[in-house]
């Protein structure tokens, strides 16, 4: 198995900060009232088309979710079972046994905007998909399934939901398990024109008596031709423009309760929470009842003497331990980083802005995570524990090229670090063993690395893909914005593990050392002093750590 | 015309020419008294599509942006018929954004709307946004944009379509940026805002008596 398996993930507020919708409230809460709850099954089959390495292509994005079939106001709405189904064409899958796939694993983000009257909001449907077999020919559907958001509104009348953006990650294996070169594809997709008017997943009536008369309608294509925008999404539903092509309204409010939005209050407000006079009428910080919560927990993340150029970020994330047939969370780390100034050089695809960074993971003054726990089995049955840490055997540097294809920009970074592996503790059966000061693995974790002559020596390389198309947001992981990384570690065998004479080194090292484990981190938000401008997003505590604490994805 | 937007909103390359569509002929006459209705009118503006700015190929967008302003009568050419006295760009889960990461722009207003020519067969004003200057800031980079942004407005829709040329804003001062966005550079910036005064749309009507 090359992908984690799949489990409950959280939304990723936005890429870019996106926050967004782990829980909107449209309008302050108002007292429930009783509503009998049926099941709306939506199901909606639209087309889209998608930006593959061979060019745009149409695709059919099939959306399925059960939804209660009306609330009342202030009630959550929380939809279940919701299924994304991407039936790539014949063309597109030629792109991927270019690659040599034989399979591949599937990641999909899907926009949703929500509408009820003049209020609007965006939230994302995540979604995983197992890994499935590349055809030789013909076309390959991926489904990919996840928990989402859940919604609340305090105001009666119809919230209709509307299929936006898409984002597909794609990984790629090789028949032996390997990776393909590139190990991913990030393929951003939006609505077809002829998906004009028909992108209303479904309608939901919020209150006892809305403006619906019948109760919650999904809203399925409408049968109306191709380039009948004016087509309504169903009867006596509103027609829900896209949320790009939309007025925006405030005050759309992020659920300080819902995952993957900032933690309880009672922290340090953070800057940007009382806005100046100019900063515009009608921001949703101004309107909102409240100003964004406190952060979650997590480590002290300060850069001593910031400059213009410094940033902290949190990462956290899984990574795989192949010969466990499992995954271990990286718990969320603090990483202080120094930018460099871009550079533009001109190549024959285009002009290529690069960026350098350097930077340092800082626990407690180390250069080194924080230490956690892995549990595995050794030699598949004696339960063990294992405390962790990671080591940083030298700097991290991110590498970013922007190539400049206007009015598409395209990123990839690429996180280079030499991290030792150090074992501190280990109970094999509840009994602890001491595995001694200096048991770590004999070299770095390393992985395939694009470059070799580049980056010698043993190093983690992970890889983020970002892109921005067409003046639509930018999407993907970018350096000051966050995002997932992604990689493959060999993890070395260990060295200087000895417990009462005994050494230790075999039995850690068949448990856990080999090759072909999975990495994925993600990053957060960065944090910068020049974050002084008030943002609608907050970037910083007022102790200038970074606000958004990211949380570990599948 | 729904379609048309969404082609605004999403294809920022296009935006030229359904602004050059947009403007029409202008009048032979240039017009010197300039009716705002209602007079004097309270403004708010919500974009319709995304926002961009874009310097040096390096684009910035803004799915929400919104504002807010006043527009009176007055007379002469070029005249200025309104101000934007407080304008957003972003919101709470909509950050604006670029490849250099999540974009925070941060305006210093007033700015102003000025008119310079009339077409009435069409009702719309062609003019420009002045007085533009705005401090932006992504990661490690930020810098100061200054300038004007040509727009036309249609009594119509209510629409405020601005469409800088290059040369129109220009970065007065950059700091972190390197040849991204050097002192000197020329952005654009392209959106669409609608306006509203109370319940209506207030017009802007040219004449020359």
């Amino acid at each position: 198995m090359n992908g984690p398996r799949p489990t409950t993930r959280s939304s990723r507020t936005r890429v870019r900060g996106a926050t967004v919708a782990a829980f909107v409230a449209l309008a302050p809460l108002l007292p429930a009232a009783a509503v009998a709850v049926g099941t709306l099954k939506a199901d909606a089959a639209l087309p889209y088309v998608c930006a593959l390495p061979s060019g745009p292509l149409p695709v059919t994005v099939r959306i399925t979710a059960d939804l209660p079939e009306r609330v009342a106001a202030g009630e959550e709405i929380r939809p279940a079972g919701v299924t994304t189904t991407v039936e790539l064409p014949a063309a597109a899958v030629a792109d991927l046994t270019a690659l040599g796939a034989a399979d591949v694993r599937a990641e999909s983000r899907l926009s949703i905007g929500v509408a009820q009257h003049e209020q609007r909001a965006e939230a994302v449907w995540n979604g995983t998909a197992q890994p499935v077999a590349v055809p030789a020919e013909g076309p390959l559907a991926l489904a990919t399934t996840g928990d989402v958001p859940s919604l609340t509104t305090g105001a009666a009348g119809d919230l209709t939901l509307t299929a936006g953006g898409l984002g597909i990650d794609l990984v790629p294996s090789t028949a032996g398990g390997g990776a393909t070169t590139p190990a991913s594809l990030s393929v951003a997709c939006a609505p077809a024109p002829e998906a004009e008017g028909r992108t209303v997943v479904a309608t939901v009536p919020v209150g006892a008596g809305t403006d619906t008369a019948e109760p919650g309608t999904p809203t399925p294509p409408a049968p109306s031709a191709p380039g009948s925008p004016s087509a309504p999404p169903s009867p006596g539903s509103p027609t829900v423009p896209s949320p790009s092509s939309g007025p925006p309204v405030p005050p759309l409010t992020p659920d300080p309760a819902a995952p993957g939005n900032p933690g309880p209050a009672g922290r340090p407000k953070p800057p940007g929470a009382g806005l100046p006079a100019d900063r515009g009428l009608g921001t949703a910080d101004e309107d909102a009842p409240g100003t964004p919560a406190a952060r979650p927990d997590a480590p002290r993340c300060v850069t001593e003497n910031p400059t213009p150029m410094s940033l902290s970020a949190y990462i956290t994330g899984y990574s795989n331990v192949r010969k466990q047939n499992g995954a271990n969370v990286i718990p969320v780390s603090c990483v202080l980083i120094e930018q460099g100034l871009p550079e533009m050089e001109f190549r024959e695809d285009g002009i290529h802005l690069l960026t350098r960074a350097v930077g340092n993971f800082s626990y407690q003054g180390r250069k080194q995570s924080p230490p956690f726990e892995a549990t595995f089995l050794t030699f598949g049955f004696a339960p063990t524990t294992a405390t962790l840490v990671l080591e940083q055997a030298g700097p991290v540097v991110i590498d970013s090229d922007v190539l400049l294809a206007f009015p598409d920009n395209i990123a990839e970074t690429y996180v280079r670090v030499p991290l030792v592996l150090r074992v501190l503790d280990v109970k094999v059966n509840g009994t602890r063993l001491d595995v001694g000061p200096s048991c770590r693995t004999e070299r770095p974790l390393s992985s395939p690395e694009p470059q070799p002559a580049k980056y010698p020596g043993d190093h983690l390389t992970l890889l983020g893909k970002g892109q921005l198309i067409n003046g639509t947001d930018a999407v993907g992981y970018l350096l000051t914005s966050g995002g997932p990384l992604t990689g493959e570690a060999t993890i070395p065998a260990f060295k200087g593990c000895a417990a009462d004479r005994e050494n230790l080194d075999r039995l850690l090292t068949a448990a856990i050392s080999g090759p072909g484990n999975y990495v994925k981190q993600i990053q957060g938000q960065t944090c910068t002093i020049l974050n002084e401008l008030p943002t609608a997003d907050p970037q910083c505590t007022e102790d200038r750590q970074p606000y958004v604490v990211p949380k570990p994805e599948r | 015309m729904k379609k048309s937007m969404r082609n605004l909103a999403v294809v920022a390359g296009a935006a030229s020419a359904s602004f050059a569509l947009a403007a029409g002929p202008a009048s032979a006459v240039p017009s010197t008294v300039w009716t705002v209705s209602p007079n004097p009118a309270s403004i708010t503006a919500v974009n319709s599509g995304n926002v961009v700015l874009s310097v040096n190929g390096i684009a910035m967008t803004c799915t929400k942006s919104n504002g807010a302003g006043t527009g009176a009568s007055t007379t002469g050419n070029p005249a200025t018929v309104g101000q934007i006295t407080s304008i957003a760009f972003g919101a709470t889960g909509a950050p604006c954004t670029s490849v250099l990461g999540t974009v925070t722009a941060v305006p210093t207003t007033p700015w102003t709307i000025v008119a310079q020519d009339y077409t009435a067969a069409t009702g719309v004003t062609k003019g420009y946004v002045g007085n533009v200057d705005a401090k932006v800031t992504v990661g490690a980079c930020n810098f100061r944009v200054t300038g004007k942004a040509s727009a036309t407005y249609t009594n119509s829709t209510g629409a405020l379509a601005v469409n800088s040329v290059a040369g129109e804003l220009t970065v007065v001062s950059s700091s972190g940026c390197g040849a991204a966005v050097p002192v000197g550079a020329k952005p654009t910036f392209k959106g669409t805002y609608l306006f509203k005064s109370g319940a209506s749309i207030p017009t802007i009507v040219g004449s020359n008596p």
